[in-house]
């Protein structure tokens, strides 16, 4: 319990807000803008800078009148467990008050004026500077949205919650232990972390049926820069990130609108550009002419390590890793399923896909979800894999056609021909998606459940991509192919391999990320979202079930 | 949710002037003489007031940041003579 850090005043603020919160930001780290943090941190900084200063010790003498006007103090004890930076201390002589700062107005409803996570928080400061030998009576939140300040006298009942919040912090922290998500509340919608936290989710999966809210989808939309034109240097220019080929501007993205950049083959980017890059957390991949990932730059990484903890412990459980393989492997057959379905093309009398083909890989799913072992399931993955590839042609236009093309058998390093080279490099963009996706949320992308680690494979991320193979890598090969997008002209044959030229490439990533900004209906939350974003609320709800916080994970399965 | 804005200023400082003009290239597209089309959710539109009040003199200095309405679905209708106009769009870049 003593070697607990001292809690920020602050934390005890969000704590009372939501206990939940607290966990997140102060013990694991996790933080994530919004409108109204962002608009605080702008109201704040006038605030921020240091200006008059706090006496050492409060004045002896009875009739001090000295005017104390600090900004920006802060004060600790060890005696108390705390920490504060308080925006203003103001009084006379050793009578002063803490003045918090608050971006919105005063709010009506509540009673006293003041809503209670900033009483405490007053509260706290004032038993700081009663530590340090102030008197404080009283405490002044000041609204700087309707200009207006709010006394909050510190009585023996204030105080009192005060310290009752603090010993219930610290005991939250030191249970290890991520209290559970506020029930339906309107803070959930407001708050920056709802994103990280998945409050309506985790309880719709735990037990509550009741829908959840849209709040995931409402967040903002930067997009990424792809660079995957030859000799191509990308200089930061401002706030701007410029695109030159031969010394020629040929493109340019604002940073505040760049969501990662991705640079194939021998692309390059600047030293002040990746800086920038970093210092806004921006991801920034690496991939071979092919697309293959060779590497990603983040900054220092998550600070979440729970989330590691539980990934790894996981990952040593057999059953666990069985259940979540299980699981990844029969939707990835029920998607490949529903993409046949929707998808043959057959004759005029018989347009429909085969039922036995259906009724045969319903059987497959069924078996890959009762598998008995992984060595099983890679069997089960395997026979469903071979069905579906064999069929595959049938989802494409005619290869009599001039647009059309000949597809036998998958295969791979180097893929043979036009639709294999298509496959590939789908799934290897996939697999950027998925790693960028995964670290982002603090999880270990090499570290999987059933793809077993081999050096440099980003085994977690093959494994979450398993069930979105044929929804997005699939799906976007076929719609290139039947509207004549890709060309057997983008195409180069060489050494026995096949592999798509600059054109091509480009026309196929603008297809990938039509196909990423797509919207979905999410087939158990019920709300729209573009398939970037489900990549994410995936990747989340993965670390929710890591750490055991739902019974189980749920699969991505289109009907 | 995206809008659309209209950025236009008056700065009778060369120097803050062109400060603004380079930092104004982070939010949108330069589209005349110290006019700018931006399209930018909450937090950017923000950011974009504060990195402005931060460049001019209130005193001297006028900004009009001018709402279109959303991105997505306002039909902004504009009479272009001797160029052209497109609004602004964010898509993903692909070079």
């Amino acid at each position: 319990m003593t070697d607990l850090p001292l809690i920020p005043v602050r934390m005890l603020n969000e704590h009372v807000y939501c206990p939940r919160l607290a966990y997140l930001m102060w013990v694991q780290g996790e933080f994530q803008h919004n409108e109204f943090t962002v608009d605080g941190a702008i109201k704040h900084r006038r605030v921020d800078r240091p200006g008059g200063k706090l006496p050492e010790q409060p004045s002896q003498a009875a009739d001090d009148e000295t005017r104390i006007h600090a900004r920006s103090v802060t004060l600790s004890s060890d005696e108390l467990g705390l920490i504060a930076k308080m925006d203003l201390v103001e009084g006379e002589g050793a009578v002063v008050a803490p003045v918090d700062y608050k971006r919105g107005k005063r709010p009506h409803k509540a009673a006293s004026g003041v809503y209670e996570p900033e009483q405490i928080q007053v509260c706290a400061q004032g038993l700081l500077l009663e530590e340090h030998g102030y008197s404080c009576p009283e405490g002044v939140v000041y609204f700087v949205a309707s200009r207006e300040r709010v006394r909050v006298p510190l009585d023996e009942e204030l105080r009192t919650r005060t310290r009752n919040a603090m010993t219930e912090l610290r005991r939250n922290a030191a249970s290890g232990c991520i209290p559970a998500p506020l029930e339906d509340s309107p803070k959930c919608p407001r708050c920056s972390l709802a994103g990280i936290c998945l409050p309506d989710e985790v309880r719709f999966l735990s037990r509550t049926p009741v829908q959840p809210r849209p709040i995931f989808a409402a967040r903002d939309a930067a997009k990424p820069l792809y660079v995957q034109t030859q000799r191509a240097y990308v200089r930061k220019d401002g706030e701007v990130l410029v695109v030159e080929q031969e010394k020629e501007q040929v493109a340019k993205a604002r940073l505040a609108e760049v969501s990662q950049v991705a640079l194939f083959g021998s692309a390059a980017l600047t030293t002040p550009a990746l800086h920038e890059c970093l210092r806004r957390e921006i991801p920034v991949t690496w991939l071979s002419y092919g697309g293959w990932f060779i590497g990603h730059t983040v900054t220092v990484g998550r600070r979440n390590v729970e989330t590691r903890t539980h990934q790894y412990r996981a990952s040593f459980d057999d059953g666990r890793c069985l259940d979540l393989a299980r699981r990844l492997v029969a939707g990835k057959i029920v998607n490949s399923r529903t993409l046949l379905r929707r998808n043959w093309r057959g004759t005029d009398d018989d347009a429909s896909a085969p039922r036995e083909l259906l009724t045969a890989l319903r059987e497959d799913m069924r078996h890959a979800g009762r598998a008995p072992s992984l060595a099983v399931l890679l069997g089960v993955e395997g026979a469903a894999a071979n069905r579906y590839f064999q069929n595959f042609q049938n989802m494409l236009r005619e290869a009599s056609d001039d647009l059309g093309f000949d597809f036998s058998t998958r295969n791979r390093r180097p893929p043979k021909d036009p639709v294999n080279a298509l496959l590939s490099f789908a799934y290897a963009m996939l697999t950027r998606e998925w790693t960028m996706a995964l670290s982002s949320v603090g999880l270990d992308p090499y570290r999987g459940f059933y793809h077993q680690p081999r050096f440099g494979r980003p085994a977690l991320a093959l494994d979450m991509m398993e069930p979105f193979r044929p929804l997005v890598a699939d799906s976007v090969v076929l719609t290139v192919i039947n509207n004549g997008e890709i060309r057997p002209e983008d195409f180069i044959s060489a050494a026995g391999g096949c592999n798509l030229k600059d054109a091509g490439r480009k026309k196929f990533i603008q297809a990938f990320e039509r196909r990423l900004q797509q919207e979905i209906t999410h087939p158990i939350f019920k709300y729209r979202i573009n398939y970037r974003q489900l990549f994410e609320v995936q990747s989340r709800l993965l670390v929710r079930w890591l750490g055991d916080e739902i019974p189980t994970y749920p699969v991505f399965m289109t009907r | 949710m995206e809008r659309l804005y209209i950025v236009c200023y008056d700065v009778r400082d060369q120097r803050r002037w062109r400060k603004l003009y380079k930092a104004m290239h982070g939010y949108g597209e330069w589209l005349q003489l110290s006019v700018f089309q931006c399209r930018l959710d909450a937090v950017r539109k923000l950011r974009l007031e504060d990195a402005v009040s931060r460049i001019v003199k209130q005193d001297e200095d006028h900004v009009l940041i001018m709402d279109l309405g959303p991105a997505e679905s306002v039909q902004v209708k504009v009479k272009s003579i001797g160029g052209s106009f497109e609004p602004v769009r964010n898509d993903a870049v692909v070079v």
